[in-house]
């Protein structure tokens, strides 16, 4: 994969967080230091509970502002303080999408449902319209406009999600489990549709999710989180042949990285770590070739 | 789960009706329906909120749905009022005989009890199809956007709706986990026996109550990440208009009223 070149200015900065559900004992995130660049996609592992939708309902101000909670540390996002301003002014800069494809539609009709932010930020009626043609287009749903959510598919219901959360205009999109209850064509749908934001519209991507494979072909940056730690981060390529660290998160990486750790432990090195199909392939060919 | 599931699709006379009439409408009947004193008054109310649904281009089964919801309620409350409700000209005589001491010759049916309680029983019927006529034909965001051009808040109108639409949300919800549970052989809701049904009930509302709070919160969430709650004036892609035809509804239905309370006085 080529390696993107980002801004030097870091729109994410999180800054010794640790953060305390309400009535909980126990930190959800401990210790948490990072920082994230315009344009990046990063992806975040890690077990069920590990904290990962904790840390994506950090970065649009739910947590602290709406759940409540012990938050130490900042959170920045755009420059703005999220324990400073509002959920819904938060709302501009980053979008979110939630793991249930239904409890996050509650319109009629598809229209609205897109419409229902633009609304909320007092937009003109022309711009809100304009802003719906646009997003419905870039998650492939035009010509829907007056479908009830309820009747779309898996899929679907993701993506329109997705153009939900973009009617809004963020530069920051969170997907947290967005595909988990999708099936394969789902999950390949949502993810050409988020890779595309974020390779021509420069929208920043943080995914949490268990699909490595798909993480591998288009994540820049994996994050690892454990027991509400983040403890390990990097390439894809770097993650996934740890296979140390693979067992302790109980992470499974793609199963071509799989194979190759295998082929490493039994004193098979292929030339450039595999992470996907592709990669693999020629890794196996330069092994039976005795490159 | 289908957070619309009260409304139905539809081009009908209702359908196209400005949703600040029909809220006027819900609100007059609410008024008006507990003061008719007289049997054939409520009745012939009845017949008028029954060919409201004929003429509103709803499949009639939606109807047959809400009076088989609606059955349980309206017969327990016939069987109570008739029972409860002091009269003269006696039907049956007392349930429980005299010589059982506070409570005896209690329990007797008389001819203005059972009209009592078919008076009671008719107008909450009306009222209910009424109200269900209105919430199926209204999609839940024209509902609000009547309640913000009628002066409120934009956030207490939508609760208002949200709240509106609960009842439809949770049965759909409800019918889901009976059939989930009716799918591992739990047959408690079929039996004839209503003690049994009743001792199932605790089964079906746990998951019921828990889920509907576990969605509320998920729903929340959603919402104020998109933006519920931004300071200023909200705006509205759709908007609604008074017209011809909701003038002249809201006059014949004023005539009418006056009508009902003339011959009710």
């Amino acid at each position: 994969m080529v390696a993107k070149e980002f801004q030097e200015t870091p729109q994410i900065v999180i800054r010794d967080v640790s953060y305390r559900y309400p009535d909980a004992e126990d930190y959800a995130l401990e210790g948490l230091n990072l920082t994230i660049h315009k344009g990046e996609f990063v992806a975040i592992l890690g077990e069920h509970l590990a904290g990962k939708s904790t840390f994506c309902q950090l970065l649009n101000g739910i947590i602290p502002n709406f759940k409540g909670g012990e938050l130490e540390g900042s959170v920045l996002v755009c420059g703005l303080d999220t324990q400073d301003v509002s959920v819904a002014e938060l709302a501009r800069k980053v979008g979110i999408v939630l793991q249930d494809p239904e409890a996050q539609l509650f319109t009629t009709k598809v229209i609205n449902e897109v419409a229902f932010g633009p609304e909320n930020l007092g937009l003109e009626r022309e711009e809100i319209l304009r802003r719906v043609r646009w997003a419905l287009k870039v998650v492939g749903l035009e010509g829907m406009e007056d479908r009830p959510p309820p009747s779309l598919s898996g899929g679907q219901k993701q993506r329109l999600a997705i153009a939900a959360a973009l009617a809004m205009r963020p530069e920051v999109l969170v997907l947290d489990e967005a595909t988990s209850q999708l099936d394969p064509v789902g999950t390949e749908e949502v993810f050409s549709v988020v890779r595309r934001l974020n390779r021509e519209y420069e929208v920043t991507i943080i995914m949490s999710t268990h699909k490595s494979e798909e993480v591998a072909r288009f994540a820049d940056r994996i994050l690892v989180i454990h027991q509400g730690r983040l403890i390990a981060q990097g390439t894809p390529q770097e993650i996934f042949r740890d296979t140390e660290l693979l067992r302790r998160a109980a992470i499974r990486p793609p199963q071509v990285s799989e194979l190759a750790n295998y082929l490493e432990a039994h004193s098979l090195r292929m030339l450039e770590f595999p992470i996907t199909i592709e990669q693999a392939k020629r890794g196996i060919e330069q092994l039976f070739a005795g490159v | 789960m289908d957070y619309s599931a009260g409304y139905y699709p539809g081009h009908g006379f209702f359908h196209r009706l400005d949703p600040r009439v029909k809220i006027a409408l819900m609100a007059i009947l609410t008024i008006i329906v507990p003061l008719v004193r007289h049997v054939y008054i409520a009745v012939a109310m009845l017949l008028t909120v029954v060919v409201l649904w004929c003429i509103s281009g709803l499949p009639l089964r939606i109807m047959g749905g809400y009076l088989k919801m609606l059955r349980g309620i309206i017969a327990f409350l016939f069987v109570v009022q008739a029972i409860l409700h002091p009269g003269e000209v006696a039907l049956i005589d007392p349930l429980i005989p005299p010589s059982v001491p506070l409570i005896g010759g209690k329990g007797s049916v008389t001819m203005e009890g059972l009209l009592f309680a078919a008076l009671i029983t008719v107008r909450l019927l009306a009222l209910a199809l009424a109200f269900f006529l209105v919430t199926v034909t209204t999609p839940i965001h024209l509902f609000t956007l009547g309640l913000v051009r009628l002066g409120l808040p934009y956030q207490l109108a939508y609760t208002i709706t949200t709240a509106f639409n609960l009842v439809p949300t949770l049965q759909a919800e409800a019918k889901l986990i009976m059939d989930a549970q009716r799918l591992r052989a739990f047959s408690a809701f079929e039996q004839r026996n209503p003690l049994a049904r009743m001792k199932a009930y605790p089964l079906l509302l746990t998951p019921l109550v828990i889920g509907a709070m576990r969605r509320a919160q998920l729903m929340a969430v959603a919402m104020e990440s998109r933006g519920f709650g931004s300071e200023g004036e909200r705006t509205y892609i759709e908007d609604i208009a008074m017209e011809t035809k909701d003038w002249v509804f809201v006059g014949l239905t004023t005539l009418y009223c006056v009508a009902v309370l003339a011959v009710n006085f």
